[in-house]
């Protein structure tokens, strides 16, 4: 995880390499679409970046209520008490900022999110929480 | 006399059937002379009663026979073939086998970290402790100094043996902390904590479990004493203290504000986090080595990247060839941590990757090593709630939907099975997790409902996907079902029948101390 430095509390980095699209060209992305395996960007976004976008997965369970604010994971985010001795956010996440205040979706239900890719260092105001990448002006479906 | 009549006409009976066996018309079968292959190479297996002079414990966490069932066929699978048939490295007549009581002294579900212990001490442990008594009790550090246990680890270090640990997970979770580690909790990776309302002011601590430490301390003590030689894996962050910035610019967690990295480079450890570092390691035995190649667990075999971090078999080839310097010998732990960390997130495709590495391990151990000397033992610490489901035709991909069997051909038909809500189903399922098909309710009430999603082969074969699963959880659980154990060379053949998992301590402990127990 050489260049995947952390920043302090929760810090947005993706995991994963940048595949080639999938069969379907149109379809949602993947959030390990956005990363190689080394935890640079790939190029697929760079080439992105300030694009309206559709990504798949799943939103963790809400930093606070009545936010226009949640995660995106790339797999449920199951808490597993062998694995971690406390909760924390995985490595392949993506912050998405929505265009009204959210309604929970169980955080097992696969979600489609779609919104404005931004790259770039950005802490949350209300939450600290700080992102590398994020959709912003998103809206989302499950 | 009748009796004696009987006996002859079986043995007459069981002549003829020999004479004729090439008259048999499944004789030119090649699932007959593989047959009689197979059982030639056992009756040519000889009990192999040396001294191990070396001792290498291979652990898929969370591999039981489910668990490594799949990753047969997935490597198999992977290799071009049907899967089925696929033979894993271990999986050969020349290595003896016998299942494995995963269960804790008062858990029927085991965790790692009693498992662990039980195979390094020789006894049954308590849930979620390493390496004490049956008198302590699980998170109460008072109870630790009356219940101490001595290690393999320590034993094999008296004979003037080196010992070494090698694992994708942390350095300081269950499976590797059970080599060194003394401990009434298992997550006190980085800090003890008080039992029940006593507080946790560390003065009190201090005064309640003056002798008890943390488990990445416990490591560097070791390192001090000389029982443990090697350690590579991963868990930076609770050998840096809190506020100091890691090799990869993370944050280390240590409250007492100690560097045990620090601190085992002054004791003369050579110390690598990255591949490039790894790679200029002196492995002459000399000093010991210490390598933390991620702040928390190593990445999954499928996002690791070679430049980053060393793979499995590479640390495994790494270790062997410090460690055997020593002309005593050797104990090697190696854990494949994340099999179980990938079978709790409900997703096959990790699991069955890392498990694809470690069975790579494998074969490393086995080459580098010489069954006249070295005892190679190959476990899981405990299964989990895997399932697969039928009838699924020969070749279906593990990780993707069950097809239909072909009544003519050999291969699957092009048919998913259908269930009977008319969605087809993947061949591999859990039996809790996040995967679960049931939704919990957004209008309140405790009315959980749904039905299970339609699934593609495509997504079902996608690297994230997420297997169905029945009963919701955020984390998928382990299960009591047994495990396997493999092994060869000196004393293997003591693995036979359905034994307790405290047994394989025996063994080793047997293996290595056998000219002893002869004079």
């Amino acid at each position: 995880m050489h260049r995947r430095s952390l920043l302090a509390t929760a810090t947005v980095f993706l995991a994963a390499p940048a595949l080639l699209r999938a069969a379907d060209p149109d379809g949602p992305l993947k959030i390990r679409e956005l990363y190689e395996k080394t935890g640079d960007m790939s190029q697929l976004a760079l080439g992105l970046e300030g694009e309206r976008v559709t990504f798949e997965g799943y939103m963790a369970p809400p930093l606070k209520a009545d936010a226009q604010f949640f995660v995106l994971t790339k797999r449920p985010m199951a808490v597993c008490p062998f694995c971690e001795s406390s909760a924390e956010w995985p490595s392949d996440i993506l912050a998405i900022y929505t265009k009204r205040v959210i309604d929970v979706i169980p955080f097992n239900v696969g979600i489609e999110s779609r919104g404005v890719l931004e790259i770039g260092e950005y802490k949350d105001p209300e939450t600290g929480f700080v992102s590398m990448v994020r959709l912003t002006d998103a809206t989302y479906s499950d | 006399m009748k009796k004696t009549a009987l006996v002859s006409t079986l043995a007459l009976t069981a002549s003829m059937a020999a004479a004729q066996d090439q008259d048999l018309p499944q004789a030119s079968s090649e699932w007959f002379t593989a047959g009689q292959t197979t059982i030639q190479e056992i009756l040519d297996r000889q009990p192999n009663t040396n001294t191990a002079r070396n001792v290498i414990v291979l652990v898929a966490d969370g591999n039981g026979v489910g668990t490594n069932y799949a990753t047969r066929l997935f490597v198999g699978q992977q290799e071009g073939g049907l899967g089925e048939d696929h033979v894993l490295p271990y999986e050969t007549p020349e290595w003896y086998s016998a299942l494995v009581k995963t269960y804790n002294i008062n858990a029927q579900t085991p965790d790692s970290a009693p498992t662990a212990g039980a195979m390094n001490t020789g006894v049954k442990q308590r849930f979620n402790l390493i390496n004490l008594g049956e008198d302590a009790v699980t998170g109460d550090c008072r109870t630790e100094d009356a219940n101490k246990l001595t290690t393999f680890a320590e034993i094999v270090s008296g004979m003037d043996k080196s010992v070494g640990i090698v694992s994708t997970a942390r350095l300081t979770h269950a499976t590797p902390a059970a080599v060194y580690a003394k401990t009434a909790y298992r997550n006190w990776e980085d800090a003890i904590e008080a039992p029940g309302d006593e507080g946790a002011e560390a003065a009190e601590l201090g005064e309640l479990c003056p002798n008890s430490k943390d488990i990445a301390t416990q490591l560097i003590d070791a390192m001090e004493a000389g029982t443990i030689d090697l350690a590579m894996g991963g868990g930076r962050r609770h050998f840096v203290p809190e506020g100091t910035e890691t090799d990869e610019g993370g944050e280390g967690r240590r409250a007492d504000g100690t560097n045990l990295i620090q601190r085992a480079q002054d004791l003369g450890a050579q110390y690598a986090w990255d591949t490039a570092t790894a790679q200029e390691l002196t492995l002459d035995g000399s000093s010991p080595i210490l390598a933390l190649f991620e702040d928390s667990h190593m990445e999954y075999e499928a996002d690791r990247a070679d430049e980053e971090e060393p793979s499995i078999a590479e640390m495994t080839r790494m270790a062997i060839e410090a460690l055997s310097t020593n002309e005593n010998g050797y104990y090697l732990e190696v854990e494949a941590g994340r099999v179980d960390h990938a079978n709790h997130d409900g997703n096959a495709y990790r699991t069955l990757t890392d498990g694809a590495a470690f069975a790579e391990a494998v074969r490393v151990a086995d080459e580098m090593t010489d069954d006249e000397d070295t005892l190679i033992i190959v476990t899981a610490d405990h299964e989990h709630a895997i399932a697969f489901n039928g009838y699924c035709g020969r070749g279906s991909d593990i990780l993707g939907l069950c097809y239909e069997v072909s009544n003519d051909g050999i291969e699957h038909s092009d048919q998913p099975n259908m269930a009977a809500d008319g969605k087809p189903y993947t061949v591999l399922g859990y039996l809790n997790g996040t995967g679960s098909v049931l939704k919990e309710p957004t209008e309140g009430g405790n009315e959980w409902t749904g039905s299970r999603p339609d699934v593609s082969q495509e997504d079902a074969t996608d690297m994230d996907y997420i297997q169905q699963a029945l009963i919701p959880m955020s984390s998928e659980t382990h299960s009591g079902e047994d495990v396997a154990v493999y092994a060869k060379g000196p004393y293997a053949h003591l693995f036979d029948g359905t034994l307790e998992q405290n047994v394989i301590f025996h063994v080793m402990h047997h293996a290595v101390t056998a000219d002893d127990a002869a004079e």
